[in-house]
């Protein structure tokens, strides 16, 4: 025989089983172009010489590894089903008198077809969806748009081609192999073998248990940011098997409980819906855990990366409290000579101008401290036991003296040498309250301020408090042990500190004020004679521009992982929704004919239908909510600017996602009652 | 008063573009007696299936009434038709039709709790009906777990449980073994004896030897009727074959 009657009779098939291979083929082409879209990212240098698109190559390289795999076992799902369905007909074949090499050789040409179809459209999709992306790449680094085309590399395109083409063909070989060991008989006979019951698997049902709650216990009570990122990964792993194993058995002991309690079953409205769902979990509990599993991956990685990225800018405030800094030194004959204050705030009033930013405050800030352990109700210099981080017990003070408080603030304290005033910036009120002992000095609060002229920018991981002192010299003693404990102590700290007016206005000025600030420094100092020099402009810009370009890529890929666990999700809930609908069609027609009407079908089989769908999303949002704490805690070391804004996001993600999910419900359930009637 | 009473049924079935009309029954008339056991035999094609479908009331006759205890089945309005049937007709069917998903047990119970019925009145009728039928010891397995005389007899424990007015049976012995056709056949004696109407539709003349009237179809209409009345089983079963011989042959009445 020849190949083009093989292809003829595979394209037949194609056509006769359209409602399993056009949803194949679509979500192949859908993962292949999200996975094009992100490798082209990752090598489009273009972007990643924009300013914070140096996060690109990394992540987005990352990104389509995590794709690939995904797209990898998705592909075997959407097969492995199809197989499952088409069993009866392969035995037909071989029944019919064909060889098992001839029914791979039509197994083959479908695969083919339908390979092809999908990379073709996937191609398409990405090529097209690429230009787009770029500029949603640019709008969320606020760069402006690339114009013109980078996508056609023809490299990007045979490869992304190549990688699904062997996906494609390994599934083939899967194929190939369960055909040549399946036998005829049992091939006609797979689709209706008699089903148990299911019963419930205990150990499933314990450990499950054990799982979930572990995990979810890990979740909540983590309270280090650091051992966090550990126990996050520990605490997944927990929750997707405590899942899995309790949806095999969780969902069946439950039915039966519901069983067994006669009352309940023996009447209209729950004895076909029960008897259905014990049949229906046992099929479904994988597929259904599944998608609650990925679900709950779609809502915490939009909710964390959309958060992150638009609290960028109130996390810059608590960071970066004043908009620039600046000082500069220069050496002299191997001497370090400050540049003086006012030259500073000259030269960076007159770039303000030059740039049309107004200045809202200058002032001159000096203050010392740095990390202190917190232990037994005293402050210690360092960061003692140097191995473990326990982030809580950490404390960041600045240190100002009394003639600089009244310099800023117009207040004279009077303390005494014992004495000090102090600020509880973000240390709770009442963990200081009469006396405060730092390296083993001990001092008395008389005072405790609302507001401290300094803030240092420790970011929000380590709580900071600040201090005012009586002079000078117990500001030297203190410092003086920061210095010989603390490795990464700061000097003390001399520096300008500005804000402008127009916030919008400096974002876009900022990067060529610097230039210009730097510009008139240089010129200082050559005119003074030196060219060795050591600078600190320190602009909120530059912070902005990588946080952006961090989270915006890190948003991006959320968004994009979430396309693909949204068509993972819709595939899933597509093949469930027909075979359901096969096997639905038999009891359908029965309890028609022992005398239930229609309506009464409907009914019962519509509220098993939505509550096995629904099921997976009502799971996805409690694990979400058992994952928040722990997500809090871990976004806090990437400067997450408040808990309630990525409630506000979670809740925004949840309720976008829940539309999005009854759609895809509605859509496939339209082929479902097609299949049933 | 008879139970059943079938006046000049007819049906037309007409192909989709309106070209050809397709007479499948062109006027059956026949009574059925409470506590008759009734077996109607015909050729494929002769109308069986159509006329048991206007019986059950799963099909609307073109012409014609049915009446069933009195009350006329085409006047009865769409969305009670379901619960009529299942509170004044049994069925079995060819292919059982038990669910997959009920023990043997919720199989039967099914139609009674459809009608909400009182467990603790269920469960006795259950018992008594599964004794009767010798399936109390499968109450508990499910379908796939029994062979097909076994699913059989669940199947007429489940029609029998409602206590209908008619039990409508499809070739109840279609896909059943002899020894287990017979065993069956028995049943339907035996609740024949406790005085439940039945209505059977079959090809096979050694089911309707059993029992009590046999009704003929041919083309549409019924041919001829006999009675068991003293005759014995092999007698009747005799009667019957040579009826079938003579309509085959084209005999006249």
């Amino acid at each position: 025989m020849k190949m083009g009657f093989y292809f003829k009779l595979a394209l037949t098939n194609i056509k006769k089983n359209y409602r399993f291979f056009i949803p194949r083929i679509l979500t192949e082409s859908g993962l292949l172009g999200c996975f094009f879209i992100i490798f082209t990212l990752a090598q489009d240098e273009r972007l990643s010489k924009i300013r914070g698109g140096s996060y690109l190559p990394t992540i987005m390289g990352f990104g389509s590894v995590v794709i690939s795999i995904l797209s990898f076992i998705l592909v075997l799902y959407a097969n492995s089903f199809l197989m499952k369905q088409r069993k009866k007909e392969f035995g037909l074949y071989n029944v019919l008198g064909m060889e098992k090499k001839h029914v791979g050789r039509v197994l083959f040409s479908e695969s083919l077809i339908s390979s092809v179809s999908a990379i073709v459209l996937g191609v398409i999709l990405g090529v097209v969806f690429y230009k787009l992306c770029s500029i949603l790449i640019c709008k969320l680094l606020e760069a402006d748009i690339i114009l013109g085309f980078y996508f056609l590399r023809s490299k990007n395109v045979i490869l992304s081609a190549l990688i699904f083409l062997m996906m494609d063909f390994i599934t083939f070989i899967f194929n190939r192999i369960s055909i040549a060991r399946m036998k005829p008989v049992e091939l006609l006979k797979s689709a209706n073998v008699g089903e148990k019951e299911p019963k419930i698997k205990w150990v499933n049902l314990i450990l499950g248990t054990i799982c979930l709650g572990a995990g979810y216990f890990i979740a909540v009570t983590t309270k280090d940011p650091l051992a966090a990122i550990n126990s996050f990964f520990l605490a997944v792993l927990l929750v997707i098997a405590g899942t899995y194993m309790l949806f095999v058995s969780g969902t069946v002991f439950v039915l039966k409980c519901l069983k067994k309690n006669k009352k309940y079953f023996y009447t209209k409205d729950h004895m076909p819906a029960v008897s259905g769902l014990l049949f229906r979990m046992k099929q479904n509990a994988v597929g259904l855990a599944s998608i609650a599993i990925l679900a709950t991956g779609v809502l915490i990685m939009l909710s964390t990366t959309v958060s992150l990225y638009s609290g960028c800018s109130m996390a810059l405030k608590k960071s970066h409290p004043e908009d620039l800094y600046l000082s500069t030194a220069y050496y002299e004959n191997g001497e370090k000579i400050m540049v003086p204050d006012e030259v500073i705030i000259d030269i960076a009033k007159n770039a303000a101008k030059e740039h049309d930013l107004s200045i809202k405050s200058i002032v001159v800030q000096e203050y010392g401290g740095g990390i202190y352990t917190f232990a037994d109700g005293k402050l210690v210099s360092g960061l003692m036991g140097e191995f473990t981080l326990d982030f809580s017990k950490l404390m960041e003070f600045a240190i100002i003296t009394e003639d600089y408080y009244e310099k800023m603030c117009g207040k004279k304290l009077s303390l005494a040498e014992n004495e000090i005033a102090y600020c509880p910036i973000s240390i709770g009120k009442k963990t200081f309250t009469d006396k405060l002992v730092m390296d083993d000095i001990e001092f008395k609060i008389t005072e405790t301020l609302d507001s401290f002229p300094v803030t240092n920018t420790g970011g929000s991981i380590i709580k900071s408090g600040g201090i005012v002192v009586a002079n000078e010299e117990v500001f030297e003693k203190l410092i003086k042990i920061q210095e010989e404990k603390n490795v990464n102590a700061p000097d003390v700290e001399h520096r300008v500190a500005i804000c402008y007016e127009d916030r919008k206005a400096m974002f876009e000025n900022g990067f060529a004020m610097e230039e210009s600030i730097k510009a008139s420094l240089e010129e200082y100092i050559e005119r003074n004679g030196s060219c060795v020099r050591d600078y600190m402009i320190n602009g909120v810009w530059m912070d902005k521009a990588e946080m952006n370009g961090m989270y915006g890529t890190f948003l991006f890929l959320g968004i994009i992982l979430g396309f693909v666990c949204l068509f993972s999700t819709a595939l899933i809930i597509y093949y469930k929704q027909i075979s359901e609908g096969y096997e639905d069609r038999v009891r359908f027609q029965i309890m028609k004919k022992i005398g239930m009407s229609e309506t009464e079908v409907k009914k019962t089989i519509g509220s098993q239908i939505i509550l096995v769908f629904f099921l997976p999303l009502i799971v996805a949002g409690i694990h979400v909510v058992f994952a928040s704490p722990i997500l809090v805690r871990l976004m806090k070391i990437l400067l997450l600017a408040s808990d309630s804004l990525f409630f506000i996001c979670l809740a925004i993600t949840f309720a976008i996602f829940g539309v999005v999910y009854i759609l895809i419900y509605t859509g496939t359930a339209r082929t479902y009652y097609k299949i049933v009637k | 008063m008879s139970i059943l009473d079938v006046q000049d049924i007819k049906k037309t079935y007409t192909t989709r573009f309106g070209g050809n009309q397709v007479k499948a029954l062109k006027g059956v008339s026949f009574t059925v007696e409470e506590g008759e056991y009734v077996a109607i035999m015909g050729e494929s094609g002769s109308g069986k299936t159509t006329l048991l479908n206007i019986l059950a009331a799963l099909d609307k006759a073109t012409g014609g009434k049915v009446l069933l205890d009195g009350k006329e089945l085409s006047g009865i309005k769409d969305r009670e038709l379901a619960a009529f049937r299942r509170k004044n007709l049994g069925f079995v069917f060819q292919e059982f039709n038990l669910l997959d998903t009920f023990s043997i047990k919720d199989n039967i119970l099914l139609p009674m709790v459809l009608n909400g019925g009182d467990l603790k009145d269920m469960s006795e009728k259950l018992e008594k009906i599964a004794s009767a039928l010798g399936i109390s010891e499968l109450l508990d397995k499910f379908p796939y777990e029994v062979s097909g005389g076994q699913k059989q007899r669940a199947a007429a424990a489940r029609a029998l449980i409602t206590s209908p007015k008619i039990i409508l049976a499809d070739e109840p012995t279609g896909a059943l073994d002899s020894q287990s056709s017979e065993d069956l056949l028995k049943v339907f004696e035996k609740i024949n004896n406790g005085g439940q109407t039945i209505l059977m539709v079959t090809h096979s003349v050694n089911a309707a030897a059993h029992a009590k009237r046999v009704l003929f179809i041919r083309d549409g209409v019924v041919f001829h009727q006999i009675y068991k009345g003293d005759n014995s089983e092999e007698q009747f079963y005799q009667k019957i074959s040579e009826t079938l011989t003579m309509l085959r042959t084209g005999g006249e009445r």
